[in-house]
């Protein structure tokens, strides 16, 4: 592995972030176990003693909530002989007993019974053979982070500008809650960054989804989904911002040339729903339609969460050239169920009419990154004018095709990467937590 | 390009495909023999249009009041629930119109598939309707990569015969909810 500092350079990054193996597991261990790491929503867990699967980078975590309503961050590791203890991806348990040799431990992570205890040495307290636990958890507006770096800043300091932007997503809802359901799991063979990069990518749509362009332009006119990229999206007023420690936004609301709901492209069962609507909330009728569709900005929050639409998307990499999304879809809590019925629909129409176009595009670049002679990836646009627009907390904004929020991610990653982080686990109990919104 | 129709689903239908979906317990008992010949030539001649990527054609063999369902998870009720689609008649001419653009990345070069559907079982159905259940494989070559599909299709077919129409195609992946590869030919 080369010096990391020299794989980032003033507008462009060198294949190896995107190819070398020896650095992936470097980035295993310190971005995705130095930065906060999205594992999970509160509401896939609302009940006392319920669980969820999830993963920090490689390592497989049990998130779960005590009968007291505390959330604990388990590796699922037994203390003994290291066999995963939880197989399900959620349920509800108080207990996760080791199908190997029995050891059994609360959902606080605490060892309660060894089978055949006798014959271990005078010493052996099970206080000592607890589960892991990951050392720092924290809640921002019902999403729940852990991070395993005792440095780390407070979950608040880390979203920084990106907080304010959390819950613009969330107090969309009536309740101000979210209401995370289902999800589709996708993958690709290429490296996880490919996706991070597209996140923050204002240029691409007008090219990569130039089907889903024509396709709505064709079928359905007017300034249907996407059509604020078919020309100079620069010259509608859409933005793109640096937040900082590797967090993106990208505001499509300013090319937008009608309210969400009529440039919704028509989904399923539109005119029926939107007629129920319109009886039952007579003059509010448009502002509950607007609660269906998405968001029309897309928030990352570094390094594996993408708010886009009215889902939350997680990056989980599985090697250096294959990865897997998670797309959460969320409901908006207090909505009518009409509302919520269309937000399924939705949640399906750009995920499986334009994401297979990213997908392919993000193992294109893979097969090209191959070549070790031409070392470079270009992301220079906008450079120039970098300086040009920062607020006093640090914000950086250009215009929607410029590339600054992706030199901005590699800043914070390679920081991460550099950074000589102590990272650490928790004995039970011993794990602090942080309500930081 | 003539405007697209409207949407027809409606609670009603979306209860018809609940319905559907539960419609395996109590078990529906040995498949009734005399029906399986038609249905075995609908769903024979569907995998044909669908591997020669006659999708237009493909099209017309569905009713109005059609829905195309991919779950991923075949027990939930799709009103809470995100599928891979649930695609009325408006979304599937959708699905198709964006391969026609020709700018469908994810299809250029586009998949050559081979479906074998097996297992065909059916069963008479409200107001004249026929329940078909088969297995399927599609195998996708693309790229130098074989990649197999594999489900349980129900079929709620509005008419048999030379005419034979369908009004709801569920595929129920035997992989839906795991790591699925997107798919972006008609399954």
């Amino acid at each position: 592995m080369d010096a990391l500092d020299a794989l980032i350079q003033p507008g462009r990054v060198h294949r190896s972030l995107y190819t070398d193996a020896e650095v992936f597991v470097a980035e295993m261990e310190k971005v995705f176990g130095g930065a906060w790491v999205y594992l999970a929503h509160e509401s896939q867990l609302p009940e006392p003693n319920d669980f969820i699967a999830t993963r920090l980078g490689l390592r497989p975590v049990i998130l779960t909530r005590d009968a007291d309503g505390g959330l604990h961050g388990l590796f699922n590791r037994c203390a003994h002989r290291a066999s995963t203890v939880c197989q399900a991806e959620c349920g509800s348990a108080r207990r996760f007993q080791c199908s190997y040799h029995g050891w059994t431990y609360s959902n606080r992570g605490e060892l309660v019974n060894v089978p055949f205890v006798e014959g271990y040495p005078a010493t052996f307290d099970r206080a000592d053979h607890g589960l892991a636990l990951v050392p720092r958890l924290a809640v921002y507006r019902g999403l729940v982070f852990g991070t395993l770096n005792a440095d780390a800043p407070t979950l608040a300091e880390w979203l920084g500008p990106a907080g304010p932007l959390i819950d613009e997503f969330v107090d969309r809802s009536p309740s101000r809650r979210l209401q995370v359901r289902n999800r589709q799991r996708m993958v690709y063979r290429g490296n996880w960054k490919l996706a991070w990069d597209n996140a923050g990518d204002g240029l691409h749509p007008t090219f990569a989804h130039r089907s889903f362009l024509v396709l709505n332009e064709r079928q359905h006119g007017g300034a249907r989904s996407l059509s604020q990229f078919k020309a100079s999206p620069d010259d509608t007023g859409m933005y793109g911002l640096d937040l900082g420690n590797g967090h993106m936004f990208v505001d499509q609301r300013p090319g937008l040339q009608q309210s969400f709901w009529e440039t919704q492209r028509p989904v399923p069962g539109r005119e029926w729903y939107e007629a129920r609507i319109s009886e039952r909330f007579g003059d509010d009728s448009a502002d509950v339609l607007e609660m269906a569709p998405g968001s029309m900005v897309n928030l990352s929050i570094f390094p594996n969460l993408l708010i886009k639409g009215n889902t939350l998307e997680t990056v989980d990499p599985v090697s250096v050239t294959e990865t897997r999304l998670h797309t959460w879809v969320a409901a908006a809590e207090g909505a009518p169920d009409e509302v919520n019925v269309l937000r399924m629909r939705i949640a399906e129409d750009f995920p499986s009419l334009g994401n297979p176009d990213d997908l392919e595009i993000f193992e294109r670049c893979q097969d090209g990154l191959a070549i070790g002679e031409v070392e470079w990836v270009d992301m220079s646009k906008g450079l120039d004018h970098e300086a040009e627009e920062v607020s006093a907390d640090g914000v950086r904004r250009a215009p929607v095709t410029h590339e600054g929020p992706m030199r901005g991610y590699l800043r914070a990653w390679l920081e991460l990467m550099s950074a000589d982080a102590k990272l650490t686990t928790a004995r039970p109990g011993e794990a602090s937590f942080e309500k930081a919104a | 390009m003539a405007a697209p129709a409207a949407s027809v689903l409606d609670d009603r239908l979306y209860q018809r495909l609940a319905d559907l979906a539960s419609a395996d317990s109590p078990d529906r008992g040995p498949s009734h023999t005399d029906l399986r010949p038609a249905v075995e030539q609908a769903l024979y001649h569907e995998a044909r249009l669908l591997d020669e990527r006659r999708y237009r054609a493909w099209l017309q063999r569905f009713t109005d009041d059609c829905v195309y369902w991919i779950p991923l998870d075949p027990a939930a009720d799709p009103r809470t629930t995100v599928s891979y689609f649930l695609d009325d008649r408006r979304r599937m001419a959708d699905r198709i119109g964006l391969l026609e653009t020709g700018w469908a990345h994810a299809q250029e070069p586009p998949s050559r598939t081979v479906r074998t559907v097996s297992n065909v079982e059916a069963w008479p159905a409200d107001g004249g309707d026929t329940l078909a259940r088969c297995s399927t494989v599609v195998w996708e070559h693309r790229k130098d990569r074989l990649t197999p599909f594999a489900s349980r299709n129900d079929y709620l077919l509005a008419s048999l015969g030379d005419g034979w129409t369908v009004r709801h195609k569920i595929v129920r992946l035997v992989d839906c909810g795991g790591d699925v590869r997107k798919f972006s030919f008609v399954l």
